[in-house]
């Protein structure tokens, strides 16, 4: 052992987290375990698949791409530079290299042994947590140590980029066109398509004389808005375009443009200087383009969605989603990404399957396509949170019809309402146990009774009845007419007013879940049954979260906002005195949304029951810091809705 | 085996640590064998001076290299009990407390038994070799048996060609400084035993690298 070199590594490594929260004892015991290694250009360090090395890695000098590989073809996900520290996935999940690393130029690398670092991971929290919010979540939890490893995680993310290997880098291995083709408002359509055809190119942009763009006109557009209809070639094309147009800056993230097509199902984004329609064009991004750099993606099986009425598709489709989710999640995507893209799916085939149906009833039940209704999601697909095929919860409001006219009318949508459902079913969807459900005549009612029914849990409330209630506060519409469901959110609204007692049954209902942690900081688990020395997450750890986060969102009479940690982000903005624990809560629930459905695919279960001796020790500690913020929200709640002294 | 017991044993008589040393050198390396499976140990002294003569070693530093990865527990510091107090024993050990330092016999024992049959490897390793030879003398031992490479050397056949005559060339041109810079090799812990030799192991990395590039791929062709 030479005290000068180990000194010499111990100097390095020191300048990069997390050896930099290590104590100068601990740090001088990994410095004596490291191994250094140098490669020469265009080595490989190691390959996807390959088993993990006992090592983890620090880049000395030099620089190191990480690769994938998608259908043979290669793919830089990630470049390392100095300080970088990559190879850590494998190493604490012990599981074969997700990525291939290969030199880029001669390089020097500190390897660092995990034996002596495990044991470092077990007795620092901080360093466990930083690797638990860096690596293992993509987002942090909790308390003292949390803001320090978060803070940490932002530093770290500027020095090296984010090296958590993310699949979505940035978007310079986007291909989109530069040169787009454009006309001003003045052409007629028929000139319009001459260029197109000259150009060679589906698209065209009208743009005014300072080329912000106007519109656009597809090959589409000239099939369904001009030969279809029959208009004349002479038509301006300011008739026939799409207006306005989405507009975006060309260096947004690949993330937000995606999401962006997906959601307003563009075919054609187009990039101006500053991202407004009120600046030149630079660039237009088709959904092919996205396809070519996406592969096996969500674009590609929405497209499959939009393109089958087979519910037998469907629910291969669904099942793809779930190996699609399977592999953002274990890559640590962004939460917020995933859910919208699981929401997205499930929405799509929620509203293929009311579409199919209407087909299948518009000859039993003539006419009745005009009544107006509204498909709504309740519970987690409400909250846009669900992202395993668990529990359905839905139902369906319809306009107010003649009384005559009631008794058909309701018996049609609950036909509806039973074949929906039993579509989901059949797309690998569980049924709600309560019935919370379209196929539940007491789910199926017109306008006038849901306001009933709302202010009725509102104005005299029951704890059982509040129990039930919830997840109706968290409905969200899927399909038909939104006006009714705005019509209900803006009654609530109403209703909800200063009536104090339904907010205090609402928190005492908060409350009602047990606390996740017992007196020694053991998980409690399950005393008996199947699920014996289980710990349910969603009993225990995300329930009290959904359910703090809907009563203070309701208490500032904020509706409109479902998604919970949509819902903590919201409360940041209207008690900024909790700004903290209401960041540590979103973030909890991300990170118990991400562990359950984990779980869920692993086990091909709903992801509820975990076993606390099966986690690692730092899934173990993360789950626990998750814990901290619920425990002071439900003080809090204690305190300013006053429950103790409440008995309902 | 006391402190002084080695003035009163017959001259030339080994010490069982160098009869194990030397039984070592069984078979050869063969040529062929590539770069990346061969042994080395970088090592580095600092001395009271320039004498083999006069001068004597205050501290030793080496490293172990082989498929071009170093491990810091095959790292290897020591710091020599000195004959006598000196100037420049005070500077090197002034920091040390007497129980760090070992006994001459302690060292050449550990020393022996780490380089085994690996190739030695050196900045001037001709200097430091020299040095060592003395220091070990008394308990029998002759010479290196071992291969030896000098980076300075293999610098300049690298980078001028095998037939180069180094006097020709700028002083200081191959000096570990220099080219420590001109292998963007980062200079600390300059001039201790363990700092130069870590120096000299990066720039031998750095080297075979080069070397593997320019043909040099065996160990026929690296030790000629």
């Amino acid at each position: 052992m030479s005290n000068v070199i180990v000194n010499r590594v111990k100097e390095f490594l020191k300048r990069f987290p997390p050896f930099s929260f290590l104590t100068e004892e601990a740090l001088a015991e990994v410095s004596q375990g490291v191994v250094i290694r140098y490669f020469g250009k265009d080595e490989l360090l190691f390959s996807k698949g390959d088993p993990a090395q006992p090592y983890f890695f620090i880049l000395k000098e030099g620089s190191i791409s990480l690769i994938d590989y998608v259908d043979q073809e290669e793919k830089v996900v990630e470049v390392c530079d100095e300080g970088d520290v990559f190879g850590v996935l494998a190493l604490l999940g012990k599981r074969p290299y997700r990525l291939t690393a290969k030199t880029l130029e001669d390089s020097l690398l500190y390897a660092i042994p995990v034996a002596v670092f495990e044991k470092i991971l077990n007795e620092n929290n901080r360093v466990a947590l930083y690797f638990a919010a860096g690596f293992a979540s993509g987002q942090v939890v909790v308390r003292t140590d949390l803001s320090q490893s978060q803070k940490a995680r932002t530093e770290f993310s500027e020095l090296s980029k984010d090296n958590g290997l993310l699949i979505f880098t940035g978007q310079s291995d986007l291909n989109f066109s530069k040169d787009v083709l454009t006309c001003g408002p003045e052409l007629t359509i028929q000139q319009a398509a001459r260029k197109m055809a000259d150009a060679g190119v589906g698209s065209i942009v009208i743009a005014n004389e300072s080329k912000h763009p106007l519109g656009i006109i597809t090959d589409k557009d000239l099939r369904n808005r001009l030969i279809a209809t029959g208009k004349s070639y002479d038509t301006p094309v300011t008739e026939l375009m799409t207006s306005p147009v989405l507009t975006k800056k060309q260096d947004a993230l690949f993330s937000e443009l995606y999401l962006t097509m997906i959601k307003f199902r563009l075919h054609h984004l187009i990039f101006t200087e500053d991202g407004s329609d009120k600046s030149p064009v630079v660039g237009i991004l088709s959904d092919h383009d996205i396809l070519l750099s996406q592969g096996n993606s969500p674009a590609v099986l929405i497209h499959a969605l939009m393109n089958t009425w087979e519910i037998a598709e469907m629910g291969k489709l669904r099942d793809r989603a779930e190996k699609l989710l399977f592999y953002y999640l274990e890559n640590e995507v962004s939460m917020d990404f995933v859910a919208n893209i699981i929401t997205e799916i499930n929405d799509i085939i929620i509203q293929r399957i009311i579409q199919l149906t209407q087909r299948k009833l518009s000859d039993e039940y003539p006419g009745m396509d005009q009544v107006k209704f509204c498909f709504l999601s309740l519970g987690s697909e409400g909250r846009e949170e669900q992202l395993l095929r668990t529990d359905l919860d839905n139902a369906i409001v319809f306009e107010d019809v003649p009384q005559e006219k009631l008794a058909h009318t309701q018996a049609y949508f609950l036909r509806l309402g039973e074949e929906v459902v039993e579509g989901l079913l059949n797309c690998g969807f569980h049924a709600c146990p309560a019935e919370m459900m379209a196929n539940n005549i007491q789910w199926c009612q017109p306008l006038t009774q849901w306001k009933k029914y709302f202010s009725d849990w509102i104005l005299t409330p029951s704890q059982k009845a509040v129990l039930h209630a919830t997840i109706f506060f968290d409905f969200r519409p899927i399909y038909g007419t939104k006006a009714l469901a705005e019509e209900m959110s803006q009654h609530i609204y109403q209703e909800i007013g200063d009536k104090k007692i339904f907010l205090n049954f609402l928190a005492k209902n908060a409350l009602l879940n047990p606390p996740p942690l017992g007196f020694f900081r053991n998980f409690i688990v399950e005393k008996s049954g199947e699920q014996k020395d289980k710990f349910d997450i969603k009993l225990r750890a995300m329930m009290p979260l959904t359910d703090i986060a809907r009563l203070l969102v309701l208490s500032h009479r904020v509706i409109g906002v479902n998604n919970t940690y949509k819902r903590f982000e919201k409360l940041i903005e209207l008690e900024p005195n909790h700004t903290e624990l209401m960041q540590e809560a979103g973030k909890a629930y991300e990170i118990l949304m991400r562990m359950r459905a984990i779980e869920g695919l692993k086990n091909n279960s709903s992801g509820r029951y975990i076993s606390p001796d099966a986690l690692g020790k730092l899934q173990r500690q993360l789950l626990k810091n998750t814990f901290s913020p619920i425990d002071e929200l439900q003080k809090v709640i204690r305190v300013r809705f006053q429950t103790d002294f409440f008995t309902g | 085996m006391g402190f002084f017991d080695f003035l009163f044993s017959p001259p030339g008589k080994k010490a069982e640590f160098v009869l194990a040393y030397e039984a070592a050198f069984g078979n050869k390396i063969p040529a062929s064998r590539g770069l990346g499976l061969l042994p080395f140990v970088i090592l580095d002294t600092e001395t009271t001076g320039l004498s083999p003569k006069s001068d004597y070693i205050l501290s030793f530093g080496a490293v172990k290299l082989k498929g071009f990865q170093l491990s810091m527990e095959d790292a290897m510091e020591c710091y020599l009990q000195t004959p006598r107090r000196s100037r420049e024993a005070i500077e090197v050990h002034e920091i040390l407390r007497p129980e760090e330092l070992i006994t001459l016999e302690d060292f050449a024992e550990r020393f022996l038994s780490y380089i085994g049959s690996s190739i030695i490897v050196g900045h001037h390793v001709g200097f430091d070799l020299e040095m060592l030879t003395k220091a070990l003398k008394p308990f029998g031992f002759r010479k290196f048996l071992n291969p030896v490479l000098d980076t300075h050397s293999l610098a300049v056949r690298l980078e001028k060609g095998p037939h180069y005559d180094s006097s020709m060339g700028k002083p200081g041109e191959y000096s570990l400084d220099s080219l420590c810079e001109r292998y963007q090799i980062c200079l600390d812990d300059r001039h201790t035993a363990s700092g130069d030799a870590f120096l000299t192991a990066q720039l031998l990395m750095k080297l075979l690298k080069l070397a593997d590039k320019k043909g040099i791929s065996s160990y026929g062709e690296l030790i000629r």
